[in-house]
């Protein structure tokens, strides 16, 4: 055991700097890696994180929660849990998994760029922890679902996922190959740890540790506890960052970093968690809506620590607020139209009892929205299934990738011409963003320009459905079967209407 | 013949599709393209003509893609003149 009590040589131990005498900062830290902002190298030195460890009690923590939820995972495979789960919430875990096992593993490259070139000692430290907790986050990611494979083959894209073009998984990648796996180490800092890991994600997981216990799949639950208390830790690599920034009067470029995180987390978050929350969270197991949970952990709570630092809200703030209530619910209903193109069977999340929690959650929901699905459940109900697929592609934004949704009034959508090559923006913050570094994203393909540009063959939806790694086993279905258009139907006539 | 990709939008419908129509095609068929995949998948059929609008502008229904000047890319709107 240490004789010291560990306030008494933590900072002694962690603190290796030093200034060079054989080699320059610049080859120590080039730019390109570390974009020190011009700071000076002392200056970076005063870099604390809240959150202090030895490698000892590392080690130590990790073991234990290794055996916790390893040991709920070995209780629960001699059961039948996963066969009796609700065929929505077997939807948002197959998601998950595809979604976010591999993007945990590649974190660990931000990570670990952190842990090389950040510009202090203890920060270096930090990261260090970090890079080790996402290659745990993606071991044990993959892992699980290897062991469900059994029961679900899809489970494979928890692999598979990143290595397809499958649409999704292209937008999914080009955001985090922004925020981290392609990113700086400052940048990496406020984007990935305090963006998207402070802001979004650390609370994404404990409002969905909370979901899968509700619903009774003790074995997610115990596993994405298990991660959130590592992203807690780790994710405190970016507020002394910025405090850094803030202080040497590098205060907007720190804004443009958040801003721009925020907006593409946003995209992101609304696709994966919006529609897990409000559509295949079985209704019973519901806490709060999406945007309940937008409002009380990302607007109340994470913006209250911008103002903590001195920052603003992101400029696009009421844009962002307008979105929270139909964005999700667009692209909920672009995606079960697309749901051959998916690797998870979407639950309409439509029935009698849903929609009148939309509509209640979301006043306006039945004006906006309900027309689309009657008219879907009228189709289904009368057998024209193949009115119930869409026959050509969603065009799609050249930031964050994702369906350019909304209501059309006639204006065009947002279009830049950049070297001759025509671009087009869902939203006047993905255009920004664009504007912000046009060389770091003018090179990227959608699969709109893949499409046009002969990368489909044939160029059709079979074409479409073989590019992205789609086999017929592995095109999504309705989760239900469409029990709910029948179900619509039994209850308009148990109600005489 | 030429084909040509377009982004088109149904009024009230919620996503921008792409549809890919022909250089020769009249507008009346623009609209017919783009209808296809809205009309009766997501929102019912009115017993109204169909109108195309291009940079802020209805078009003639006879008028050919080229004629109206439509480009790659380009968006259209269409909608039920009721």
């Amino acid at each position: 055991m240490p004789k010291l009590e560990r306030s008494q040589w933590y900072d002694l131990n962690r603190d290796m700097n030093w200034n060079f005498k054989y080699v320059t900062e610049a080859e120590v830290f080039p730019d390109a890696m570390s974009h020190s902002h011009g700071i000076a190298p002392a200056a970076w030195w005063s870099w604390d994180e809240p959150y202090k460890i030895s490698y000892r009690e590392y080690v130590q923590n990790q073991a234990e929660k290794d055996t916790g939820v390893y040991s709920v995972r070995s209780a629960i495979a001699r059961s039948r849990l996963f066969d009796n789960l609700d065929p929505g919430w077997k939807a948002a875990i197959i998601a998950h998994y595809g979604a976010i096992a591999m993007p945990e593993y590649l974190a660990s490259i931000g990570e670990a760029r952190m842990g090389r070139f950040g510009r202090a000692a203890a920060w270096r430290n930090m990261a260090l922890y970090g890079t080790l907790d996402e290659i745990r986050h993606g071991q044990i990611q993959f892992f699980f679902p290897h062991e469900l494979l059994k029961k679900e083959p899809r489970f494979d894209w928890a692999h598979k996922s990143h290595h397809t073009n499958e649409w999704g998984v292209i937008a999914i990648r080009h955001f985090f190959d922004d925020v981290f796996t392609s990113n700086d180490a400052v940048s990496t800092a406020i984007q990935l740890t305090f963006t998207v890991e402070t802001g979004f994600t650390n609370l994404q997981f404990l409002g969905m540790a909370a979901d899968a216990m509700e619903t009774g799949d003790v074995e997610f639950g115990s596993l994405i506890s298990s991660i959130q208390t590592d992203e807690a830790r780790h994710a405190q690599q970016g507020e002394p960052t910025l405090r850094v920034l803030v202080q040497h009067g590098k205060k907007a470029e720190a804004q443009r970093l958040i801003d721009v995180a925020f907006w593409r987390s946003w995209r992101i978050f609304a696709l994966l968690t919006g529609i897990s929350m409000d559509y295949y969270t079985p209704l019973v197991h519901r806490r709060m809506s999406f945007k309940e949970f937008m409002l009380e952990w990302i607007v109340k709570q994470f913006t209250d620590q911008f103002r903590d630092l001195g920052l603003e809200r992101p400029w696009y703030w009421d844009v962002f607020l307008q979105e929270l209530d139909w964005l999700h619910h667009a692209f909920h209903l672009g995606v079960w139209f697309k749901r051959p193109t998916l690797w998870w069977n979407p639950d309409a999340g439509v029935s009698a009892a849903e929609r009148e929690w939309l509509e209640a959650k979301y006043p306006g929901w039945h004006d906006r929205f309900a027309t689309y699905w009657h008219t879907i459940a009228e189709n289904v109900r009368r057998g024209n299934i193949g009115y119930t697929h869409q026959e050509t592609l969603f065009v799609v934004c050249n930031m964050c990738q994702l369906p350019v949704c909304g209501t059309t009034v006639g204006a065009p959508p947002r279009q830049v011409t950049h070297n001759g090559r025509v671009y087009t923006f869902c939203s006047d913050p993905c255009k920004w963003i664009f504007a912000q570094n046009p060389a770091r994203y003018a090179g990227h393909l959608s699969i709109i320009d893949r499409f046009l540009a002969g990368h489909i063959q044939p160029p059709d939806m079979t074409g479409v459905l073989a590019y992205m790694g789609l086999s017929s086993a592995e095109q999504g279905a309705d989760a239900t079967n469409y029990a709910w258009a029948f179900e619509q139907s039994q209850a308009a006539a148990k109600s005489g209407s | 013949m030429a084909t040509l990709p377009i982004q088109a939008a149904f009024r009230r419908d919620f996503v921008t599709l792409l549809v890919l129509v022909d250089d020769e095609d009249t507008i009346e068929v623009v609209a017919q393209k783009v209808a296809y995949h809205v009309i009766r998948r997501r929102l019912p059929p009115q017993d109204a003509p169909m109108r195309v609008q291009y940079n802020y502008r209805v078009l003639q229904p006879d008028q050919t893609v080229s004629q109206a000047g439509i480009l790659p890319m380009s968006f259209v709107e269409v909608f039920y003149d009721a």
